[in-house]
This record gives structure tokens, C-alpha cells and sequence, in this order.
């Protein structure tokens, strides 16, 4: 059995220190996606105020976040 | 606080911040850390990386922290925990490489987290601003250019305490070393992956037997 199945089964025993752990991945790994998706709609011409109303905050904190980029 | 710090240390820290900046992330990371200690020669640290036989298997360790930086800077205990959600970050990656170019990932990392995410958006300067942008008593040492992760600023913390505790008056590259070898994530698995744990670490540093220090 490999590592990754082993912990896998260890998820299903409701082992809270995995589960943890794969929400602060998941957190982790959200952040960066948002953060190539915001870029890459920049690139596209995307205003501030549209990436904003897609990702459901305001405009202020999209740009507050990525606006040094 | 820096008086404390051995020649080597300071080298470490000041090869972390060109590392960082060669990889033109956004703030010294605990990664930028370890590929300076493994340029060291002739220090306790390169002794002890050596001893465990690293010493000629530098590259690979570079290659995992690459490899780690390309999936947005996930260790692989991270990687197996998302698995165990059924989320399969190697095709997440490969997804994203598809759509935005290889490295996509790794070109966001440390962008938008090393923030302080202060209240003051509007003037530069201050020192508040600086604190709040991670830099603190090693800016002025190291000139300040990039601020340090949380993480990074933890493990100068962690390597003077290690250091106190091993009741040595100076903090050396070895006591960065075990402190990096010490805090979870990318860089101690990696590390782990090569043999060089906390524990193989005190064995060569402080000889066999000792207990491991909390």
C-alpha cells in the first residue's frame, strides 16, 4: 500500500489531524489558483471590478490583494 | 541580535535573500533558507550535510524544492492529506500548466500571502509598514530588499533558541540547519527524503544518544 492510499484510508478513519491538514492544503492550493486566475484575467484586460464581482468580494480588497502584481 | 550569529549564519541568511530574489519570489522562504545552507563549505552545517551524505546529492534536493514550488509550494504531506479529499493535485497542476504555461503555479508562490495586509494603503513608508511587511531587527543586516515569510523569520527564532539550549554563545549555520530540519514542511520532508532528519542531525552534530530537545 502506498503512502498516499494509506493516508487516504486514515482520511475515511476520521483522523482529525488529516483532516486538518488537507483544509489548510486545500486553503493553500485555492490561494495560489486565485491568485493565476486573478493574473491571468488582468491579462486579458479583466478591470478590477469584474474580477471582484466573479470572485463575490469587492473591489477594494481584489485589488488591495493583487494590485501590486 | 545579529552579533550573535556566526560568520556562516549570516552568509546563510544573505544567500537566502539572493536566492530568493533569483527565483524573484516575493519573500525569503524557509526554501530559500536550505539552498543557502547548501552552499556553504567548510561550516558545521556543510559538516553535518556531508556526514549523511549529502554532500554530493545537492542537486536533487534542489530539484524536490523545485518540484514542490511547481504545485503552488504543497509538501507532499500536504499533497496526500488533498488525495485523501478524492483532490488530485498533479492533474490540478497539469491543468493549470496547460492553460496559463509551465510553472504557473510556482510563479504566484509567496505573492499575496507574505503581505501584511495593513490598513495603510495609501503612503509608503514607516516603520509600521515595514513591520507589518515582515521585516524586523535582520532588515538591517541583510539591507532590507526582501521581507522574510513568517515562516523564514520563525526559523531565525527557532535557530537561536536551539542554540541557547545547546548552551552555545554563538547561533551557527548548524542551528539553522536543525531548526529548518525541525519545523514542518516542504523543506525538513525534503530533507527527511535525503536522510537528514532532526535527530540524524543532533547524532552528528552533538554525538549519539541525546534526546531530542523540544
Amino acid at each position: 500500500m502506498t503512502e498516499a492510499t494509506d493516508l487516504a484510508a486514515r482520511a475515511g478513519d476520521r483522523d482529525p489531524r488529516i483532516g486538518l491538514r488537507a483544509v489548510t492544503a486545500l486553503r493553500r492550493l485555492l490561494e495560489q489558483l486565485e491568485a493565476v486566475q486573478v493574473r491571468s484575467a488582468r491579462k486579458q484586460g479583466w478591470s478590477w471590478q469584474e474580477i471582484a464581482a466573479e470572485l463575490g468580494v469587492s473591489r477594494q480588497a481584489v485589488h488591495k490583494k493583487y494590485g501590486r502584481q | 541580535m545579529f552579533e550573535r550569529f556566526t560568520k556562516h549564519a549570516r552568509a546563510v541568511v544573505l544567500g537566502a535573500v539572493g536566492h530568493a530574489e533569483r527565483l524573484d519570489a516575493e519573500a525569503v522562504e524557509e526554501q530559500h533558507m536550505l539552498l543557502a545552507l547548501l552552499d556553504r563549505e567548510a561550516s558545521r552545517a556543510s559538516f553535518a550535510l556531508t556526514s549523511l551524505g549529502l554532500g554530493g546529492r545537492r542537486e536533487s534536493v534542489g530539484r524536490a524544492l523545485a518540484e514542490a514550488r511547481r504545485r503552488g509550494g504543497l509538501s507532499r504531506a500536504d499533497t496526500d492529506a488533498l488525495s485523501g479529499l478524492g483532490i488530485d493535485v498533479s492533474a490540478i497542476v497539469s491543468r493549470v500548466e496547460e492553460a496559463h504555461g509551465e510553472g504557473a503555479l510556482a510563479a504566484v508562490q509567496g505573492k499575496g500571502k507574505a503581505r501584511g495586509g495593513g490598513k495603510d494603503g495609501g503612503k509608503d513608508g514607516g516603520l509600521g509598514r515595514d513591520r507589518e511587511r515582515g521585516r524586523g531587527w535582520w532588515s538591517a543586516f541583510v539591507g532590507g530588499r526582501r521581507p522574510f515569510s513568517p515562516g523564514a523569520k520563525q526559523l531565525l527564532t527557532d535557530s537561536l533558541r536551539i542554540a541557547l539550549a545547546q548552551q552555545d554563545r554563538h547561533v551557527g549555520d548548524e542551528h539553522l540547519l536543525l531548526a529548518l530540519a525541525a519545523r514542518p514542511g516542504v523543506p525538513a520532508e525534503v530533507l527527511a527524503d535525503h536522510g537528514v532528519t532532526y535527530a540524524s542531525l543532533r547524532r552528528v552534530l552533538y554525538g549519539g544518544g541525546e534526546a531530542k530537545a523540544g
